[in-house]
């Protein structure tokens, strides 16, 4: 087991050990479920106190929060909050808090650290487990029409194809405004909007042009694809599932998914795979960045931009092809490492494509910083406050673009990143301007960082087949996609599937934050604010508009909203 | 704005002639998986590693057959059928225009023949299976156990388990103990 090399102690240790004198006699057991994972479980009344003091006090910044149905095992519910330590002794501490099965009730975290809202709200949804005090108490994941009483992720619940009618035709989701006593004019864009994969409807409360406050409504498409695994795959088949988590960064949920069963069952993988893993995961950063610094051409009026990012990420989807078989969906990952190895030839030309997509982007980029129109639109557009980016844990370009040096790759060093001795790249601007920067200098890095790992690769196998697994043991594998930190935590079962498996894709820890990012700004930055945080841009049906105060309606099509974003000219607004 | 036009004239003509003209794909990428036949042994590896369930097979005794069949529309290629199968009867091709008027012109099924039990006479596995094992087990000549093997592959499991405890029972009796 590592040794922290300074003070005898073991990886987190020291956080376990200021917890522990801090809350005597609150944490009940400490185990370490792999080198650097330590399960810290609590008394219950005490977590909030526990999370807020690991998070505020001793850096850590929310992962993800997982609820479990462990009655089958131990006769209990079970939440955990995976804090991920960032600053000293960098580590991952999940918080277990045992939520007794009745009354089902536990002691909600949120009015001390708001980033976990989300996540208790999903497991209020998904178990049916109540958050005493949460701050926000509407549902997130189920739709407003959804049976009482039915909570899909029991065990004893439901089939995972049942489908159950609607109980009532009426929306009856509150939107939240903190708008004071001004008037505001509602504007409703959705319900398919502007998001990543998944359609949402977001309402602006506008006075004038000015946006005074924001709140949006998602998990319209929510898939279950977490139910879908637990019954009907096997543990390992869950790569080629989680994959398809997301059409643009579907290689890293599928590897963090394989490395959180690696952790628990203490899987080696062969070096050279892991070496591999890493220069898929930046191969994919590549496309990604260039589709959204592509957008961003778009959004700012610069469309010849756009059409040559897109040219030139054609590139990027070759390599990927030919290195994995596919442009997308590369169905590289099994548990224990990687199907297919990368030959001597196509290295070579992966250097090529590489050469070739530098110059041309660092052209494109040239251009594009030299175009007035991109300057005026982004500077000082969206900004990311930084207590609001440290209150709620976003990840990836959007809390980069804020000065915080938060990238898996360096704060958690894993596969072939572990070799490179390198920084997250940063902007402290905290506007869309700052994010986009940080794309650009990641793409450059990315480029740099392939080559670097194609040169020091190892020769050697690439797929571990000789190991066993225990059932319930659980960790956390984790990634950084191109839109940020990607950490899944399983638990398999005894029958070959998972028996939970939750999965948190970026852009879930970067939506709660879009609403502070809104404010103060005009309804032609809306689109472009939300574009910034590289949601994949699942198309705009139209927008109503309605007027409260003179309670008439409009409908405005995606390609007005479009227009008037890119050139500013003729509001759709006035009528 | 000369930067912007000097790259357009740089850059040319992005476009290509697909579909007018054929596409050139690297020659691993993954496709359509063409399913061989006559080097299938129906033994199912492949549609139990199917992570969609696109391979399946459908065991009918009545007919005293099973059938095989993929579906295109199912398919994720992923290639894990050509990784476990034992006789390469499954490889992905590099074909990708797989694009049909009717739905079920994406399904290919075909039917393989299950052997009886000799002893029995209820179907138990594929016939090109058993006979697949009985092939390998012959090889081992000097082996007693393999040459035992053969002389039962046709023979159920179920009845094999009769055959055991039967002579267990036996042995049991020979040495004196009481039934």
């Amino acid at each position: 087991m590592s040794i922290n090399k300074s003070d005898g102690l073991r990886i987190g240790e020291s956080h376990v050990r200021e917890a522990e004198s801090r809350f005597p006699g609150v944490i009940r057991e400490v185990r370490w479920i792999c080198d650097d994972q330590i399960v810290l479980d609590v008394v219950p009344e005490k977590a909030p106190d526990v999370i807020e003091y690991l998070y505020y006090d001793r850096g850590g910044w929310l992962s993800v929060v997982v609820g479990n149905d462990e009655r089958p095992i131990n006769d209990a519910y079970a939440v955990y909050y995976v804090l991920s330590m960032e600053e000293a002794d960098p580590c991952y501490c999940i918080v277990r808090v045992e939520v007794p099965k009745d009354p089902g009730e536990f002691y909600s975290v949120s009015p001390k650290v708001p980033a976990v809202v989300w996540g208790e709200r999903e497991v209020q949804d998904l178990f049916g487990l109540r958050a005493l005090g949460i701050i926000d108490n509407r549902n997130l994941v189920l739709p407003d029409d959804w049976p009482q009483g039915l909570y899909p992720l029991r065990k004893d619940t439901m089939d995972y194809r049942y489908r159950p009618e609607p109980t009532t035709d009426v929306e009856n989701y509150e939107f939240l405004k903190d708008t004071g006593d001004r008037e505001t004019t509602v504007i409703p864009m959705g319900p398919l909007h502007i998001t990543s994969d998944e359609p949402g409807h977001f309402r602006l409360f506008v006075e004038g042009e000015q946006i005074i406050d924001a709140d949006y409504r998602m998990f319209y498409v929510h898939r279950g694809m977490e139910k879908c695994a637990e019954s009907r795959m096997n543990y390992d088949t869950v790569p080629f599932l989680a994959e398809r988590i997301c059409g643009i960064c579907g290689f890293a949920h599928s590897v963090a998914y394989a490395e959180s069963v690696e952790h628990a069952q203490g899987i080696e993988i062969p070096l050279r795979a892991q070496f591999i893993r890493s220069i898929i995961l930046e191969t994919e950063r590549l496309h990604s960045h260039l589709l959204n610094l592509g957008l961003v051409c778009h959004f700012t009026g610069f469309d010849t931009g756009f059409h040559h990012m897109f040219r030139v990420r054609e590139q990027s989807m070759d390599l990927a092809e030919m290195l994995t078989g596919a442009r997308k969906t590369y169905g590289l990952n099994l548990i224990g490492g990687v199907r297919r190895d990368i030959l001597a030839e196509q290295k070579v030309s992966t250097l090529k494509y590489l050469d070739r997509m530098r110059s041309e982007v660092a052209n494109l980029v040239d251009e594009l910083l030299s175009t007035p129109n991109f300057i005026d639109r982004t500077e000082g557009v969206g900004i990311l406050d930084r207590k609001v980016a440290r209150d709620y844990s976003p990840v990836g370009p959007t809390v980069r673009g804020s000065g915080f040096e938060r990238d898996a790759r360096w704060c958690h060093p894993f596969d072939g990143y572990k070799s490179l001795d390198r920084k997250a790249i940063t902007a402290g601007s905290c506007d869309v301007k700052g994010r986009t920067l940080v794309r650009i200098g990641e793409f450059m890095d990315s480029l740099d960082i392939i080559s670097e790992l194609l040169e020091n690769a190892p020769s050697g196998p690439v797929l571990n087949e000789n190991w066993t697994y225990e059932p319930h043991r659980f960790a956390v594998g984790w990634t950084e996609a191109p839109r940020g930190e990607d950490v899944h935590w399983s638990m398999i079962g005894n029958n070959q599937k998972c028996y939970r498996w939750r999965a948190k894709a970026s852009t879930y820890s970067n939506w709660p934050v879009l609403r502070y990012m809104f404010r103060g700004n005009t309804i032609s930055d809306a689109a472009m604010i939300v574009g910034s945080l590289d949601p994949c841009y699942s198309c705009t049906e139209r927008v109503t508009i309605v007027d409260v105060k003179k309670r008439k309606q409009q409908i405005l099509t995606k390609q007005q909203l479009e227009n008037y974003c890119v050139d500013r000219r003729h509001t759709p607004l006035e009528y | 704005m000369l930067k912007t036009l000097k790259e357009i004239i740089r850059t040319g003509d992005a476009t290509v002639k697909y579909p007018f003209a054929p596409i050139e794909r690297p020659k691993d990428a993954r496709g359509k998986p063409e399913h061989d036949l006559a080097n299938c042994m129906a033994c199912g590896a492949c549609a139990v590693a199917c992570p969609p369930n696109a391979i399946q097979m459908v065991i009918d005794s009545r007919a005293q057959s099973t059938s095989w069949s993929i579906n295109y529309g199912r398919c994720v290629y992923c290639g894990r059928c050509e990784e476990v199968c034992p006789t390469k009867a499954i490889r992905l091709s590099t074909e990708f225009e797989l694009a049909v008027m009717d739905k079920n012109d994406l399904e290919e099924i075909c039917m393989y023949s299950l052997q009886s039990c000799t002893e029995c006479g209820s179907p138990f596995a594929p016939a090109k299976e058993v006979d697949y094992a009985y092939r390998i087990l012959t090889q081992f000549v000097d082996d007693p156990d393999a040459r035992q093997a053969a002389e039962l592959v046709k023979v159920c499991p179920r009845c094999k388990q009769k055959r055991d405890s039967q002579r267990a029972k036996q042995n049991f009796e020979s040495l004196g103990g009481v039934s």
